[in-house]
């Protein structure tokens, strides 16, 4: 097994390399943070693997997921390390190549992003910089698929001939003078080759924290015995310099202006309309109101209906038929039909809508968005004690709480970190979609992408108020800086929005098979059953019992339907089982059905509160358990489930009552 | 359809949903979205890749 280990900095396009030498697809976005944890993947028909490690500046780790990268090279084997570095941002790229290459394992540099480089009409010599780096380097285009299968290539071929690097730079003499010394004991007394001892040494002086901890717990010590010199000397600053001169040097060399000069700057003409300090947060509402647009109104909704309209019918008719005929008893039809058809197929007639807007979503985030998104959104954010780069996290977690709190690791200040995590769960993720289009349907037919957007906006207003009253009791100062790389806009490629989309919404799909059908069964056993036996009217069922039960705790908020109340249980398991519980509760045939059921059970003030409610309460297991795993204790999941239940109650109260002193109804 | 194959295909049923149920709960007690358990194409090879190493 030959082990390729890829490396470089956040939003070089690696993991699109990743996907071009694997053949296979792992998430991807045009936008720092998307790699949280290394990925496996393995070039077909080979025996080399190749491992995606999280994006990073440098190896000393200022974030967890940086210090997966640094812990990869001390602790793990691999054979061939491959340093991604974007063309067109090569001064800072290098200052990892440099450091990759001390390490002394066969290396190449995929110059990734090449096309960007030179329409801004410059290229490199190559022979120029590998001469410089004693090492292959290599021109690709991961996005366009060129270059890649070069490079694939070039790994398969050479090894395992693929030469070491003998990569050297020289310090100034008494870096050097120590770094001959710290070598000298490190080969006597440890065991270890020169050339890794002269990486440990100059990442140690490098005040690496992941090197000082690795040469801590092995007590190694040469260096640990040199520090306080290595740090009255500064030597760290030292390398740095050395190693900044060397590349300004070295690109001054290699650098060749190409055919056309005057390219024209269309990225930095868009940017100065979407970033503006007045314009950027109006522009960044207007896209999401014209992606529920797409979603609920011009696109996603006619689709759900027509297949709303065959589930509810000739689906279910023929199938009822078909159980009659084939002598099934009314236990089992009604579990089928009543059951499963009527509640997982009716949250699967939501495919439309949620394959809709991840397709807007994976759009935004091939076209180079998104980081503009967290720009604009860093002014607001910072105003809470966070910066945009709390707002990544967030983002993500549009689509799904969970991934969106474990970005939230791409934080430094553990503090701020925290917070991100707290606040994640008030963002919408898509599973609440399917309840929302039920509800809109019925209530709000003419508005319904504004009142989703004002769901969206009003869950991110919740999350940055709880922001801001946790920096003031957790005394959370904002000291990091928010730096994004903002990508070149790219015209969006089909191929890529296609697999987007399919890698987002095939967990939908995925989970109507597995917890939503579990949900539904589990309910439909409950309205089937009551403490007498089989129930022939469900208000005498278990779901009854304990949905009435609560309708008084319930009723502030305008919520008189204990149908609603035993869905809202149920969403803890998964947020998409409150539309399936609705379905079976109401044992409507669908959609249409039950739109025309809800419409007299709510007006659309209580209609809202509950949407209101549905979108701060309780968030689902996985959320709770990913709370659990990131903070470390059970303390901040229970907390949560406490504060969002408060918070729920308390936001859906004041709309509701609010509402109705105004005169609403 | 007799009253066997009647009691078999629902207990099939509400089995295969308590199943989910419990896997679903262990799960998310690691920290797993229910969402993330398909098993991509990466997913399979790393696993394979673990199990090659050994």
């Amino acid at each position: 097994m030959t082990t390729i280990a890829l490396f470089g900095n956040p939003n070089t396009g690696k993991t699109t390399l990743f996907n071009r030498l694997t053949d296979s697809y792992a998430y991807m976005g045009n936008w720092s943070g998307v790699t949280v944890e290394k990925k496996v993947g393995m070039i077909k028909n080979t025996n080399f693997a190749i491992v995606d490690l999280p994006g990073i500046y440098s190896l000393n780790p200022l974030t967890k997921d940086e210090a997966i990268a640094t812990n990869f090279l001390l602790t793990e084997d691999q054979d061939i390390i491959v340093d991604v570095a974007n063309a067109s941002q090569l001064k800072r790229n290098l200052l990892l190549s440099i450091e990759l290459l001390e390490f002394g394992k066969p290396t190449v540099i995929a110059l990734n992003m090449i096309d960007s480089l030179r329409n801004m009409g410059i290229s490199y010599n190559r022979q120029v910089l590998e001469t410089a780096f004693d090492c292959k380097v290599m021109m690709t285009n991961a996005r366009g698929n060129k270059g890649t299968q070069q490079l694939k290539q070039e790994l398969l071929a050479e090894d395992p001939r693929l030469p070491a690097t003998h990569f050297s730079l020289t310090y100034p003499s008494s870096v050097q003078q120590a770094i001959k010394q710290a070598v000298r004991g490190l080969t006597q007394n440890y065991n270890v080759s020169s050339q890794y001892a002269k990486w440990l040494a100059i990442q140690f002086m490098n005040a690496n924290d992941a090197v000082v901890s690795f040469v801590k717990q092995h007590n190694l010590r040469p260096l640990l015995e040199q520090a306080p010199y290595y740090q009255a000397q500064h030597f760290d600053d030292k390398i740095y310099q050395t190693r900044l001169n060397y590349i300004e040097t070295t690109l001054k060399e290699a650098r060749e202006t190409g055919s056309n000069p005057h390219t024209r700057d269309i990225t930095a003409k868009i940017d100065r309309v979407v970033t503006h300090p007045l314009l950027g947060l109006p522009i960044f509402l207007g896209i999401f109101f014209l992606m529920f647009k797409l979603t609920f109104d011009w696109f996603g909704t006619p689709l759900s209906d027509l297949l709303d309209a065959f589930v509810s019918g000739p689906l279910s008719t023929t199938v009822n038929h078909w159980l009659i005929a084939a002598g099934a008893l009314p236990f089992l039809r009604s579990l089928i039909v009543d059951g499963l058809i009527t509640g997982v197929g009716g949250v699967l007639v939501f495919i439309p809508q949620i394959f809709t807007l991840f397709a807007c979503i994976s759009l935004l985030e091939d076209s180079g968005y998104m980081a503009r998104a967290a720009l604009v959104m860093d002014k607001l954010m910072s105003k809470v004690g966070l910066n945009g780069k709390a707002f990544i996290p967030l983002i993500i977690g549009f689509g799904c709480n969970v991934p969106g709190i474990m970005a939230a690791r791409t934080i430094e200040q553990p503090k701020e970190r925290l917070i991100t995590t707290l606040i994640s769960p008030y963002m919408s993720c898509s599973a609440r979609l399917p309840i929302y289009s039920l509800f809109v349907a019925a209530f709000f037919a003419k508005n319904q992408a504004l009142i989703v957007l004002s769901l969206y906006v009003l869950g991110i207003v919740v999350a940055l108020v709880l922001a801001k009253i946790y920096q003031k009791v957790l005394h959370s100062e904002n000291e990091s800086v928010f730096m994004i790389e903002l990508p070149e806009y790219h015209l969006p490629q089909p191929t890529i929005i296609l697999r987007g989309t399919w890698d987002k919404g095939k967990g939908f799909i995925h989970k109507a098979g597995t917890v939503i059908f579990a949900g539904t069964v589990l309910i439909w056993l409950l309205s089937y059953f009551g403490p007498s036996g089989v129930v022939s009217n469900i208000s005498n069922s278990f779901t009854a019992l304990i949905g009435h039960s609560m309708v008084p705790l319930f009723a502030p908020i305008g919520l008189a339907s204990w149908q609603a109340i035993s869905a809202m249980l149920t969403g803890i398991l998964a947020k998409e089982t409150i539309g399936a519980t609705l379905m079976v509760l109401y044992h409507t045939s669908g959609q249409t059905a039950l739109v025309a059921s809800l419409a007299h059970l709510f007006t659309p003030l209580a209609a809202y509160s509950f949407l209101v409610f549905i979108l701060l309460y309780i968030p689902c297991f996985a959320t709770i358990a990913v709370i659990k795993a990131e903070t470390g204790s059970w303390k901040w999941a229970l907390y949560t489930i406490i504060s969002s239940l408060v918070i729920a109650y308390l936001v859906s109260f004041l709309i509701f009552q609010g509402g109705l002193l105004l005169g609403l109804h | 359809m007799s009253f066997i194959v009647n009691f078999l295909i629902s207990a099939v049923i509400i089995g295969w949903a308590v199943w989910q149920l419990v896997k679903v709960i262990q799960k998310s007690k690691k920290g797993k979205c229910a969402a993330c358990d398909y098993k991509c194409e990466a997913k399979k090879l790393a696993v394979e890749a673990k199990k090659k190493a050994l």
